[in-house]
């Protein structure tokens, strides 16, 4: 360890190194980053960048950094730089690297040499051991390394020299599939990038303990962006696709705003039809579950934690509320179609939409509500209750909105389930997929006059009309166009596609706004 | 010391003796309790005295025949090692034990001429006449005022509902006077007086044990029961409570549950020594404890030989 330490003090001999094996994975992220592109459309893969095609300049990036790992390897186990390597790279890589080159050593010797079993399975169970072994036996540096660094100089030559080039396909002959390079070609490049960045990263910081910390963190790091990139492309993709049917005709004059695809229905007459009906029919729909939903689901949280006895019945209901939240959305909805429609005037209506989403948002708020009522501290209730003060008055006025912030966790992670829910609206809720401006579920129907019979007043404030009448919904209007084919063009439904992203997005917004009271009341 | 210790075995002799001391008594010496130990005499009411009070929990017998007067407007201390069970005494004053479903008690606890555990006894009106305060401090995650007036507000002698404020009938007067008298016979008036409508998890660790003093004030207690109460607190912090449960002695009856010595001894008018296994040993002035206790055990857990 006296090692480490002098050479910590004299700082200037490493930093090359580490700025090699920085630049290294430098190489690997801007690969990592084409091959995602080229993997969701942003480019193709026989696209010529600088007189190369991508796969090539693919190879060239592999290639270089498989020759850097190797060469960061090489360098540490001659002891060119000091490094603190440990005896071996460990059980675990050295695994994970047999498998890796069992796969290579089979592929190519069965699918690009055409051998059989016979021959495949033992040169690539030797392949395999081998890569295992050099994992093993030899010191940390080279055990890491070697592996890895092969494993991108291999993808990057076999790019370089168009073995597998924008023109290769391969049909394996025991299934249908047929693998293009634009799958392909990415596939790989992320693969060996990852293996190489770790081995890079791990050579960074010499070895050892520091050296597998920062490996992991390289791991961990491109998985994360990896992951954050397939969601922002997704959501780029919807916008991209969506936000000119959107648009269209869009104006802002003197009359105000007008937006045909948000404030139209679906009529012969009109110049851009638009999904209106079916914002109004997600947006009631929503909100009818909630406010069923979550009422009742707070109040048996509220009994189960703070008056049932913890024993067979709390666990019995427990396991309930877990199984009706694994249950599919089919299951309900056919529940739906054949209780609640027949008694809610025969016919698919939107309030049997709710009941059944309600059903569905039920268990998911009656769990995260009871977590967080049990995440209260006692000490609230002893306070209280030292005060004399009921147990009924001390659940509402401090159990409760301590609880609230957890509550409403739940419910937006529900909302999040509901909104997009297609298979129970199909069979309980849905007429006509595209109804007219004047189809839409006008819910709240605010009126009262004086009438000359008994009881004198017509008041109204619900239309009972348009909770039993049949509605549309985003997404299953979404399901008709793209599934079924019916009625619209497919740029409608990518309209239809991103209005339903922004209608789920604001409820989010609205929950995460109303959980950010309720935390500041408890805070400040 | 050794006087004292033949005294009190020749004591024993002529003592009938209580059924289960000394046999399951740990301890260096295993010598027996005496009645008079814990007998003490004042002037004046008891505010509480216990008689016999006897607590399980399942199997394990946890309490013995604890009966002591605690005298009126005076600080009593109880003090022992870990799980003497004087937490659970303190319980015992004011039924919060009623909380722990294992708890068992039997016995008779005197409050105002009444045992608190007859059946029909009003809880609601028991503990706004015997508050607490807890070891580490509680206040609800609401605002100073909001925790002060809590109680009051639960038990409907103040109205500042919406609906009273509407009607023009609602106490927000009676509320400001009641917080500020509570936070000034806490001490925290003045430190806090400027952001009542702030929220009390904002407040140091010691203010907000004031604070849950002042929250134990607001029902107009005639007992204040203490659970280690500074024993969460820095030594400063600590001082401040010690002062101020000093000053609620002249109009409240404190019973304090402390693991200090020292704090016992400084505070207190008059203490309780419990020992290993749930019994009460010795019960006098706190000078004569802390001085020239009878038992043998007491004195060799006060001057720091066990517990």
């Amino acid at each position: 360890m006296s090692d480490a330490y002098d050479r910590n003090l004299v700082e200037s001999e490493s930093s090359t190194y580490q700025r090699l094996a920085a630049s290294i994975v430098g190489v690997g992220i801007l690969a990592f980053a084409f091959a995602l592109a080229a993997l969701f459309d942003l480019t193709a893969i026989d696209a010529t960048f600088v007189g190369l095609s991508l796969s090539n300049l693919l190879g060239v990036g592999t290639t270089l950094v498989g020759l850097g790992v190797v060469g960061l390897g090489a360098v540490s186990y001659v002891g060119y730089v000091e490094t603190t390597p440990d005896r071996s790279a460990g059980l675990v890589p050295a695994v994970l690297f047999g498998l890796l080159w069992f796969c290579v050593a089979g592929l190519v010797v069965s699918q690009t040499f055409g051998f059989g079993a016979l021959v495949w399975l033992p040169a690539a169970l030797l392949v395999g051991a081998g890569a295992a072994g050099v994992a093993i036996f030899p010191r940390e540096d080279i055990g890491s390394t070697l592996p890895a660094g092969a494993f991108a100089l291999l993808v990057g030559l076999v790019f370089l020299t168009n073995v597998i080039g924008p023109d290769w396909a391969w049909s394996p002959t025991d299934f249908s599939a047929t693998f293009t390079p634009k799958i392909v070609v990415p596939f790989l490049t992320v693969l060996a990038v990852l293996v190489a960045s770790w081995a890079a990263g791990k050579a960074y910081d010499d070895f050892g303990a520091r050296g597998r910390q920062t490996g992991a963190y390289m791991l961990i790091a491109l998985n994360a962006l990896g992951i954050l990139s397939v969601l922002v492309i997704l959501v780029a993709f919807v916008v991209s696709k969506g936000i000119g049917p959107l648009f269209e005709g869009f104006s802002v004059g003197a009359s105000g705003i007008d937006w045909p695809f948000v404030q139209n229905g679906n009529q012969l007459t009109n110049d851009v039809n638009g999904v209106f009906p079916a914002i109004v029919g997600t947006f009631w729909l929503v909100v009818g579950s909630v406010i069923m939903a979550v009422p009742l689901a707070v109040g048996a949280a509220v009994f189960l934690t703070e008056y049932a006895e913890e024993g067979r019945f709390t666990q019995v209901v427990e396991l309930a509320t877990n199984g009706l939240w694994s249950t599919p959305s089919i299951v309900f909805g056919l529940f739906g179609y054949a209780f609640l429609v027949p008694r809610l005037g025969n016919s698919t209506s939107l309030l049997s939409g709710i009941f059944v989403l309600g059903f569905m948002l039920i268990p998911l708020v009656l769990i995260t509500s009871r977590e967080a009522i049990n995440a209260v501290p006692d000490e609230y209730r002893d306070a209280s209750a030292a005060l004399g003060v009921s147990q009924w008055q001390t659940i509402k006025s401090v159990v409760v909105p301590a609880a609230m912030p957890g509550v409403i966790t739940g419910v937006i992670l529900g909302v999040g389930r509901i909104a997009g829910e297609t298979a129970p609206i199909l069979l309980v809720m849905s007429g006509s997929p595209f109804p007219s401006k004047r189809q839409a579920p006008n819910v709240l129907d605010i009126s009262f006059s004086f009438t000359s019979s008994f009881p004198f007043v017509d008041a109204s404030l619900i239309s009972q009309e348009a909770l039993l009448n049949s509605a549309s919904a985003l997404p299953y209007q979404l399901y008709a166009i793209i599934t079924a084919g019916v009625g619209q063009s497919e740029a409608f439904g990518w309209g239809t596609t991103l209005v339903l992203l922004l209608v789920v997005l604001s409820f989010y917004a609205v929950g995460i706004a109303s959980r950010a009271y309720f935390r500041n009341k408890l805070r400040s | 010391m050794s006087e004292t210790t033949s005294k009190a075995q020749t004591q024993a002799d002529a003592q009938t003796g209580q059924q289960s001391g000394g046999t399951t008594v740990e301890g260096e010496t295993q010598e027996e309790l005496r009645e008079e130990w814990v007998q003490y005499e004042f002037d004046g009411q008891p505010a509480i005295s216990t008689r016999d009070v006897n607590v399980h929990y399942g199997d394990d017998h946890a309490l013995h025949d604890i009966s002591i007067d605690i005298p009126k407007n005076s600080v009593t201390a109880l003090i022992g090692p870990s799980g003497c069970g004087k937490s659970t005494f303190l319980r015992c004053l004011n039924r919060m034990n009623d909380r722990i479903k294992a708890a068992d008690v039997s016995g008779e606890v005197e409050f105002n001429g009444k045992n608190i555990y007859d059946k029909g006894t009003n809880l609601v009106e028991l503990r706004k006449r015997i508050g607490q305060v807890f070891q580490s401090p509680n206040p609800f995650p609401k605002s100073i005022r909001k925790n002060i007036s809590y109680g009051p507000r639960k038990h409907g002698d103040i109205d500042v509902s919406l609906l009273s404020r509407l009607l023009g009938r609602d106490d927000s007067d009676e509320e400001d006077e009641l917080v500020e008298r509570c936070l000034r016979q806490a001490a925290l008036w003045d430190e806090v007086k400027d952001r009542l409508d702030d929220n009390a998890l904002g407040l140091s660790g010691g203010q907000q044990q004031r604070l849950c003093i002042a929250r134990a004030l607001a029902t107009d207690p005639e007992v204040l029961l203490m659970d280690e109460p500074a024993s969460a607190l820095d030594p400063i912090a600590t001082s401040r409570i010690e002062d101020l449960i000093s000053d609620l002695a002249e109009d409240y009856t404190v019973v304090i549950v402390t693991h200090s010595m020292q704090q016992a001894a400084r505070i207190s008018d008059q203490t309780a020594v419990f020992l290993t296994g749930g019994y009460l040993v010795e019960y006098d002035d706190t000078d004569k404890i802390f001085e020239n206790p009878e038992s043998q055990r007491v004195e060799d857990y006060i001057t720091g030989k066990f517990g």
